[in-house]
């Protein structure tokens, strides 16, 4: 004789899926279900527009990018020597305002770089503000791993991709 | 869960319990299944055998025969005759018949046969649309996979993944969702700038993520079915690593505010936040254990990077730490059963998918190539989806606990960050 073992019903959506599990003697499985596919929507993502930097300011900081080791986000004293005249040129205009995007290669987990990137920005915003450049004309991000300045998968690559852009 | 950690017991000690479940075979021996061509329509009973197929041999645990191969094709119960399948040592034998009443319905009936017990064990029917058959032959496919191992299937799940092309020299990144076989992609987002770390609500209808669309990493949510989303923060620096509860009340976060990357859980309703970490370095890529009793991170704290566990039913509980193997071990996620870790492990200058089960005292290597990462575990625990690096080109890989690999069908551009769904069926 059937009995009924179980009754499991979930509701999804306005969608059902009914699951029938009834033994018999010989012990087998009935069921039922309704199939749920569900929509889906696509959206845009909307695009804050860069404020551009005036002419004169971006020609100070072009080549403003300073490297890094593998994991680390201390200075060398390359960086210092690049850095120092991106100092002198903020001390000499004051109006002059700086983002730091710090960046990583692609080894590694995404979002642990995205952390090290900033770690990077951070290091680099330090030594603004130790030589004397107000905080506030300076803001700090990060794109991890996600926007390489090289796309190779080799040691030449990734020490391009380490790196920390004054701009 | 009790079927979830069955099979781990299964794999981790070839012990033969007495259960509830029919589990006769590892999967170094499949399960011989025998799939009769289905009755009806020729052309959709095509489509549906081969997502079935595609399905049982993705987990790798089936041997699959087709009429081609067997020695008699039965229609039904009564032309069976079992001698034929036993010779060709098939365990089960499917059968079933595909019926379109109309325009807008039609319905799968099959049924499952135990080869060595002569007898039905299943009598199923699945009721869908006619021009969406990949899910309904999904469900099919689990429904054969839960009767044959005991184990709820995977196939009419869905992934979530990160896409990027370069159109004009720019970059496009797309939020893809789609079936758990690589088909069906739908947008959920479409970006000029970064996408990263998708994450399912536990129930499927949402979506998290980090878009870098402002110019800064930020994490929204975004439901699936009516397109709307939110930004879950407002804060002037940026935030990200978004990870769930499994009740789906509160999302894990990595905020930058201080200074430095700590976590926080912030409680979705009333959007009060409170930190987790305390440590100048860097803490983040946090992860719910499923009960919802532990978060687990990395953090740079040693000097590299490594996994912490943090007790979040104890108060004022230290991080401890749950990794000491080599020199970067990220991106944790638990078993769903709790039993293990996998993560992204570093080993001779690689990046692997790795596995650590708590009761043991060393890592499961379960990858070998350069670039391995983002793991994400299939709901009921047996498939692990992750992302490869081929000659700088990005794909998704998948492989499951009991051995077998396999490759999601290639797409235009790089492919990253996969995250699987809960259970949908």
């Amino acid at each position: 004789m059937l009995s009924i073992k179980k009754i499991k019903n979930i509701n999804l959506y306005n969608l059902f899926i009914l699951v029938f599990l009834i033994s018999s003697c010989s012990s087998m499985n009935v069921t039922e279900e309704v199939v749920y596919d569900g929509g889906i929507r696509t959206v845009e993502a909307s695009m804050q527009e860069n404020t551009e930097l005036d002419y004169e300011t971006k020609a100070i900081f072009t080549n403003a990018t300073v490297y890094f080791e593998f994991d680390k986000f201390n200075l060398n004293s390359k960086s210092l020597q690049t850095l120092k005249s991106a100092v002198s040129a903020m001390k000499d205009n004051q109006s002059i305002r700086i983002t730091i995007a710090g960046h990583a290669d692609e080894r590694g987990t995404r979002e642990y770089n995205l952390a090290l990137g900033q770690r990077r920005a951070d290091a680099v915003k330090d030594y603004f503000v130790l030589s004397g450049i107000d905080k506030n004309r300076i803001s700090v991000k990060s794109y991890g791993e996600e926007r390489p300045a090289s796309f190779g998968s080799d040691e030449v690559s990734y020490s391009k991709n380490r790196r920390a852009e004054i701009n | 869960m009790k079927k979830a950690l069955l099979i781990f017991i299964l794999f981790s000690q070839p012990i033969i319990s007495e259960l509830v479940l029919e589990i006769t075979k590892g999967s170094d021996d499949p399960y011989s299944i025998a799939i009769i061509n289905f009755d009806g329509p020729k052309n959709i009973n095509n489509q549906i055998g081969s997502i079935v197929t595609n399905d049982l041999n993705r987990t790798g645990e089936f041997r699959i025969l087709k009429d081609n191969q067997l020695l008699s094709s039965p229609v039904n119960q009564e032309e069976i005759n079992y001698d034929d399948f036993k010779l060709l040592n098939v365990d089960f034998i499917v059968m079933g018949a595909t019926s379109q009443e109309d325009k807008s319905n039609i319905s799968v009936a099959y049924e499952i046969y135990n080869v060595n017990k002569q007898s039905k064990i299943r009598t199923s029917t699945v009721y869908g649309i006619p021009n969406r058959l990949r899910q309904l032959s999904h469900y099919i496919s689990d429904g054969i996979y839960e009767e044959v191992t005991g184990i709820k299937g995977v196939a009419s799940t869905r992934l979530l993944y990160v896409t990027e092309q370069i159109i004009d020299n720019k970059s496009l990144f797309k939020l893809v969702v789609a079936d758990a076989d690589g088909e069906n992609e739908q947008v959920l987002l479409r970006s000029r700038e970064p996408i990263i770390s998708p994450s399912w609500s536990p129930d499927s209808k949402e979506v998290a993520y980090v878009s870098f669309e402002t110019g800064m990493a930020k994490v929204y949510i975004q439901n699936i079915a009516s397109g709307s989303r939110e930004l879950v923060l407002e804060n002037n620096s940026q935030i990200s690593s978004p990870s769930w509860s499994p009740n789906g009340k509160f999302l894990s976060l990595t905020l930058y505010q201080d200074g430095n990357a700590e976590i926080y859980i912030l409680n979705l309703k009333n959007k009060n936040l409170t930190r987790l970490t305390n440590h100048y370095s860097i803490d983040t890529e946090s992860s719910w254990s499923p009960n919802g009793s532990k978060i687990m991170f990395t953090s740079g704290r040693s000097g590299s990077p490594q996994l912490y566990e943090i007790n979040l039913r104890k108060f004022n509980a230290k991080p401890k730490r749950i990794t000491f193997e080599g020199n970067y071990n990220a991106k944790g996620s638990y078993l769903p059963n709790g039993e293990g870790i996998v993560f992204v492990h570093r080993k001779d200058n690689s990046f692997q998918i790795a596995l650590k089960y708590f009761n043991e005292n060393f890592v499961r290597a379960l990858t070998k190539s350069r670039l391995d990462e983002s793991p994400s575990i299939s709901p009921n625990g047996n498939v692990i989806i992750y992302a490869i690096s081929e000659d700088g080109t990005g794909l998704l890989a998948g492989l499951t606990l009991s051995g077998a690999r396999f490759r999601l069908p290639t797409k235009i551009g790089q492919v990253r960050e996969p995250s699987w769904s809960g259970f949908l069926r």
